[in-house]
């Protein structure tokens, strides 16, 4: 027997098989093996990207040369170009702009060998630290809208280079699945007069059985409506509307908690490939009290089928307790 | 440079890539190991192994099996949602849950054992969508139901497993999935705005322009979408205003088989066998509601049409997360190669200095 649930903020009703759901041995895994060869990330080929945007680098090396922790670049092959203006028009029916837009890359470390799990916490601090400064750089650009940061790790989902990186884009418009995530959080706050995701805290914490670990400010669970097997959020216990606001305590917790994630996902199922995306509210200047960030990790591991596509409801074959239970215990 | 593009239907952004467009030959198809044909249940021959049929359409016709079928409906041999019992709508402290009730059916398109519906005689894709027809309209007498989703997946990629054999499938839900409802509600939108149909606007300004249309039939036109957000993603719409697939004419079904076996060999020899998916869009379950309330101007303002997604592209959670699509194949490039595709053998051999 499978039960339908309901996400509270988007309204969209998933199918989670709850009677005999699928333990992590229920997947094939294409296990990642770094293969190596030339690659644009490794130290010494610092010449292979556009010039850095942002680097960790100790005291004494140069920009673009070696000695560095951390770099961001602009990505080779950007989706979106920051010069130019935008230029909306319309033909008929249709509405259109340039492709205006900044698209960067975040190297996490020099080494080929390392995944972001590998990564110590003071490095995994450094990459979220990247994300908050390369934000709050690119929230001046008044052309831009909304800041996705995003994390594809193995080919199977959508990593081109195996050199273990994270990818921003920044975006003139605002992406329809933040919206309709916006407008789901407003209708639920105008009735309640509260956040959902606080609500969403309040209750998991209490359940206990879709917690998967926690520490001073943040919380990671798998959702009660997760579409995706293995699913996992991580929300600030403090409610919080904007990414780029977290306190320099909080990057640390953050860091600790996100590495750990990556380990318990690693453990339970055999090192799959995954997306992560930080949602967070748009470039704007009032503080929501109806959004709240959070990131969502969802490891790759079923395929998405014509249903999926046309509904946009999804068939999750791992009931998101029997997920967290897993994970609790991976480490 | 790079154009981002907005879906009129549901105002979804898409990023264009028209520099450096990725063609055909950019694509490598996958599939995985079929499984062994004497294992197949969809077979002539093994009518056994599947639950009872619910509907079969026999022969006079090309591909008849020796029984005499040219097509069956099954119910699912791993269904996701339970045909019996009640919905059971609860809630658990701030969440909502019900049970999964629901009707999941395979329709079998061919007695032989045919991977993919390009390959297939026109007769056969025919009858495959009389019989989905019909089963749709049975669907709706059942008042629990809100919506049929009819699709297709082939190939491994798509969701179709390792069972090599031409299927497409219906799932009849108990609420009217997310994706549609955007839909209705953007049609519905432009209507009250205009008071014309946005799909038939649409379709005007694209057979004016012909830059994105492949097919332009008596019946169905096949275009490549404005906003597409996948490469060589293609839309069936008929030309006559109509909201609901089910009512389709006999003439339209008839063009409809053509021009959807037709759309398929293309993609087939372009994209050399690419896996694929095929979603109908059309109106929800009116009949027990009738035109009240949500979907009042539902038959004026909305407009069926097949949307064919290949799966090219490995498109990861994050575009699945963010809603957000880069698209390296500009869809006027993917019109003119399919259109190309169709062109057997130039008129007269053209001497080339």
């Amino acid at each position: 027997m499978s039960e339908l649930r309901r996400d509270p903020v988007m309204g969209r009703w998933n199918i989670i098989e709850t009677e005999g759901p699928a333990g992590p041995e229920a997947f094939e895994v294409a296990e990642h093996t770094p293969s190596g060869g030339r690659c644009p990330f490794c130290a010494g080929n610092e010449g292979m990207t556009p010039p850095e945007i942002y680097a960790v680098r100790p005291p004494g090396g140069s920009p673009n040369g070696p000695g560095w922790r951390l770099r961001v670049v602009s990505n080779k092959f950007p989706a979106l170009k920051i010069e130019g203006d935008l230029d909306r028009r319309g033909i008929g029916v249709f509405d259109f702009c340039n492709g205006v837009g900044a698209h960067e890359v975040i190297i996490e470390t020099p080494d080929h060998q390392r995944q972001m799990s590998d990564l110590t916490l003071e490095e995994c601090s450094s990459v979220i630290t990247a994300f908050k400064v390369r934000s709050l750089d690119l929230r001046g650009d008044r052309r831009l809208r909304y800041t996705l940061i995003f994390k594809n790790f193995g080919l199977a989902a959508g990593a081109s280079l195996e050199h273990s990186h994270s990818q921003l884009i920044a975006l003139p418009i605002v992406p329809k699945r933040v919206q309709e995530e916006l407008k789901g959080a407003e209708r639920y706050f105008e009735f309640r007069e509260r956040c959902p995701y606080c609500d969403m805290l309040h209750q998991e914490l209490q359940d206990d059985e879709r917690l998967v670990c926690e520490n001073y400010s943040f919380v990671a669970l798998c959702p009660f409506m997760s579409g995706f097997p293995f699913e996992v959020w991580v929300l600030p216990k403090e409610h919080r509307a904007d990414f780029a606001q977290i306190g320099p305590e909080a990057v640390g917790d953050f860091a600790r908690i996100l590495k750990e994630v990556l380990q318990r996902v690693r453990g339970a199922l055999s090192n799959p490939a995954y997306n992560f995306i930080i949602h967070t509210a748009p470039i704007e200047t009032r503080e929501r009290e109806e959004y709240h960030w959070h990131l969502e990790l969802i490891p790759k591991l079923t395929r998405i089928a014509g249903f999926e596509w046309g509904t946009g409801f999804y068939i999750n074959p791992t009931s998101p307790e029997r997920a967290a239970k897993a994970l609790r215990e991976a480490l | 440079m790079p154009e981002l593009r907005k879906d009129p239907l549901i105002g979804r952004w898409v990023i264009i890539a028209t520099e450096r467009a990725k063609r055909p030959v950019d694509f490598v198809a996958f599939h995985d190991e079929p499984a062994p044909q004497a294992d197949c249940p969809f077979c002539a021959g093994n009518e056994a192994r599947t639950p009872k049929e619910i509907l079969a359409l026999r022969g006079p016709g090309p591909g008849t099996s020796p029984s005499g079928w040219q097509v069956r409906v099954i119910p699912s041999i791993n269904p996701l949602l339970r045909i019996e019992g009640a919905l059971n709508r609860r809630g658990k402290g701030m969440y909502d849950v019900m049970d999964g009730i629901g009707a999941h059916e395979v329709i079998v398109e061919s007695p032989q054992h045919i991977a993919n519906a390009a390959d297939l005689p026109v007769e056969q894709v025919h009858a495959a969508l009389q019989a989905s027809m019909t089963r749709i309209t049975d669907l709706e007498r059942d008042p629990r139901f809100r919506y049929a989703l009819w699709f297709k997946n082939y190939g491994s990629i798509a969701g179709a497993g390792r069972v090599e054999h031409a299927r497409s499938q219906l799932i009849a839900t108990p609420v009217t999935p997310l994706r549609v409802k955007e839909e209705l509600v953007g049609t519905r939108r432009y209507y009250e705005d205009k008071e014309r149909c946005l799909i038939c606007d649409l379709l005007r300004q694209e057979r004016e322009s012909k830059v994105r249309v492949v097919i332009d039939s008596a019946h169905i036109i096949a275009l490549c979408p404005f906003a597409s957000r996948f490469p060589f993603e293609l839309w069936l719409v008929p030309k006559r205003h109509n909201c609901d697939f089910a009512r389709m004419q006999p003439e339209e079904l008839g063009d409809l088989a053509a021009v959807l076996q037709q759309v398929l060999s293309r993609l087939k020899a372009v994209l050399d066998d690419p896996p694929y998916n095929a979603l109908l869009h059309t109106a929800p379950f009116r009949r027990q509601r009738g035109k009240v309330g949500h979907w009042k101007t539902i038959e004026e303002d909305y407009h069926w049409h097949i949307e064919l997604i290949p799966r090219l592209t490995r498109v990861a959670g994050f575009e699945w997360g963010s809603g957000f699509y880069i698209n390296p194949t500009p869809p006027e490039e993917a019109a003119k190669y399919l259109r190309e595709a169709g062109i057997e053998e130039p008129a007269a051999a053209e001497v080339k200095p």
